[in-house]
């Protein structure tokens, strides 16, 4: 059934095919990069066969952060008509640059991510991703726009506003982090709504955080609908990069738009399909800033079967953890250096604190623990207070989240001979 | 005025026992003890019977503690007296951020503990309405 299809020729692709157009656009790619700064002298001019591409070096996080501002540029800047860059106001940040066509090409994604799922024109859509430089709250809504459905560009946060938009407009797909669905529904329950009943809602994206199949499936059988998993990274546009089809069983990556790799994280050598590795991702219609073998440092496999839906693209399964120690809270990607670095420049704090990781409502949370050393306490509890106040503030201003901090004892916290651990992962470790 | 000596707590089995111990060994007397409850964490604002000599024993052990003054007010131990005087202290706009009492004699005296804004003023003013207040070494010697 065409319908069931927003690009058949492209999503039903033979992989012999697929692979001739992978190439193609492998080389025009190769051509466009080298015009960038840090591709210049790094790539070569053209390949022959796809399995070339392991003689093509890596680009990191690290590689984006050095050529920031223009260093991966490929286009005069006047081409350019959106960027997306990354938050935090020390450390290096990243940013993507966008042409006319890389908005068009992201946008027809991301409608072909959405129709797949079964989002039609008379839906009505609940962005309920943060707008601005997160590139979940656009991309899902230009996607939903090209698409034709009716969308409600809410943003996050404001619960009860968006109940009453879901209530008034009889909203039928949710684009929200799991974490906030979750504190969602205990509203829901204060109100007296229940969603099944009193709502609309039928289909919701999960993205921007990894979460369980149990996190998927109780949220699924607390609204009511059904949840889609999709994966996306701003240096890959964003949102649109893969997603899963009406089968839910692995998110298809679209890969007439990028050629998929796992690798082995240590050594660098491609692992085949099956095998657990990090993802490497080369981008294919790309034109302002393309990038060759990213490595997302996200780790997962590949199910090269047939997909019952007919569509050709390899799935991806759900990603299993990360190379690094980023973490993702609230939707928020975070290291834990960065908060180290806030806490060691309050000079009350210095290094008397202990990170926690720990596992919430099946979600990645935060516990920063600070010891009360008397240099602190002297002062009496209102200077206590205005510290850990203090405290909260600079880590939402660096990190843009406000995780738990928890006062203790001084001296209480480990002490450890030679490095100090100043971290500690506490997270259950799911199947 | 008087001092009172706070410790800074976990809220965790076993904290005063564990301070009280430790005072009791050096000889020092609690004459008067609350606690405040902060969820994760608590206060335990003690009266000592030598608050310096507390606080430096605290510290050594390991203990976040600060001292801070209070206002010791001397009252009749009957109906109507902490009313008498806190109505007054709410008249001369004195605000009370921590209060307990305690009793010297059954039936006849007792003492107010007072944590306020505005010390100077507040004594001043207490003892204008006729009240008496402790001194450090009255305290101590209760």
């Amino acid at each position: 059934m065409d319908e069931a299809y927003w690009d058949k020729e492209i999503e039903t692709i033979d992989r012999h095919s697929l692979q001739q157009l992978q190439l193609e656009r492998l080389n025009k790619t190769l051509e466009r990069a080298s015009k960038s700064q840090y591709y210049k002298r790094r790539i070569p001019a053209k390949i022959n066969n796809l399995t070339a591409l392991k003689d093509i070096p890596f680009t990191t996080k690290s590689d984006l952060r050095n050529s920031f501002p223009e260093g991966m540029l490929a286009v005069s800047r006047d081409e350019i008509v959106r960027l997306h860059a990354s938050s935090g106001t020390t450390g290096r940040a990243t940013v993507i640059y966008h042409t006319k066509r890389d908005i068009d090409n992201w946008t027809d994604l991301v409608a072909r991510s959405m129709y797949m799922t079964g989002v039609r024109k008379s839906d009505v859509f609940q962005n309920m991703m943060g707008y601005g430089l997160f590139t979940g709250g656009l991309g899902l809504h230009y996607g939903s726009e090209r698409l034709g459905a009716l969308i409600i560009p809410a943003s996050s946060g404001n619960s009860k506003r968006q109940i009453r938009l879901m209530k008034d407009f009889h909203s039928t797909v949710v684009h929200i982090i799991p974490s906030y669905a979750l504190y969602l529904y205990t509203l829901f329950q204060e109100e007296g709504i229940d969603p099944k009943n009193d709502l609309d809602l039928r289909i919701a994206f999960l993205g921007a955080e990894p979460h369980s199949e149990e996190t998927k499936l109780r949220l699924e059988n607390l609204f009511g609908l059904d949840a889609y998993n999709s994966y996306g990274l701003s240096e890959m546009n964003g949102p649109g990069v893969a997603f899963e089809c009406q089968l839910k069983d692995g998110m298809h990556v679209w890969e007439d738009s990028y050629i998929l790799e796992i690798i082995d994280p240590d050594t660098g050598e491609g692992l085949s399909d099956g095998e657990e590795g990090e993802i490497v991702f080369t981008t294919l219609k790309r034109e302002g800033m393309p990038i060759i073998r990213y490595r997302t440092g996200d780790i997962a496999q590949t199910y090269p079967e047939e997909c019952p839906c007919g569509r050709t693209h390899r799935k991806i399964s759900r990603i299993k953890g990360r190379t690094d120690d980023m973490l993702i809270v609230k939707g928020v990607n975070v290291y834990p250096m960065q908060i180290e670095k806030v806490l060691m420049d309050i000079p009350e704090v210095d290094n008397n604190y202990l990170i926690e990781i720990e596992t919430v409502d099946y979600l990645d949370s935060l516990n920063i623990k600070v010891e009360v050393r008397q240099n602190i306490f002297h002062g009496g509890i209102k200077k206590l207070e205005s510290l850990k106040k203090r405290i909260s503030e600079n880590l939402k201003n660096e990190t843009l989240i406000s995780p738990r901090i928890t006062l203790v004892e001084p001296n209480s916290l480990p002490k450890s001979e030679g490095k100090a651990v100043r971290v500690v992962d506490k997270r259950d470790r799911d199947v | 005025m008087a001092s009172q000596v706070t410790v800074f707590v976990e809220n965790k089995p076993g904290r005063i026992s564990h301070i009280a111990r430790i005072l009791g060994k050096n000889n020092i007397n609690i004459r008067a003890i609350t606690i405040s409850d902060r969820g994760e964490y608590g206060l335990i604002n003690i009266i000592a019977s030598d608050p310096d000599r507390a606080h430096d024993i605290l510290l050594k052990e390991g203990f976040s503690v600060s001292r801070n003054y209070v206002i010791g007010v001397l009252m009749k131990d009957r109906p109507g007296a902490l009313a008498d005087i806190t109505e007054y202290l709410n008249e001369s706009e004195i605000n009370i951020s921590n209060a307990y009492g305690f009793i010297l004699k059954s039936g006849d005296k007792a003492v107010l503990i007072l944590e306020v804004d505005d010390f100077d003023r507040a004594e001043e003013v207490i003892r204008g309405g006729g009240f008496h207040t402790l001194s450090k070494e009255e305290l101590v010697n209760l």
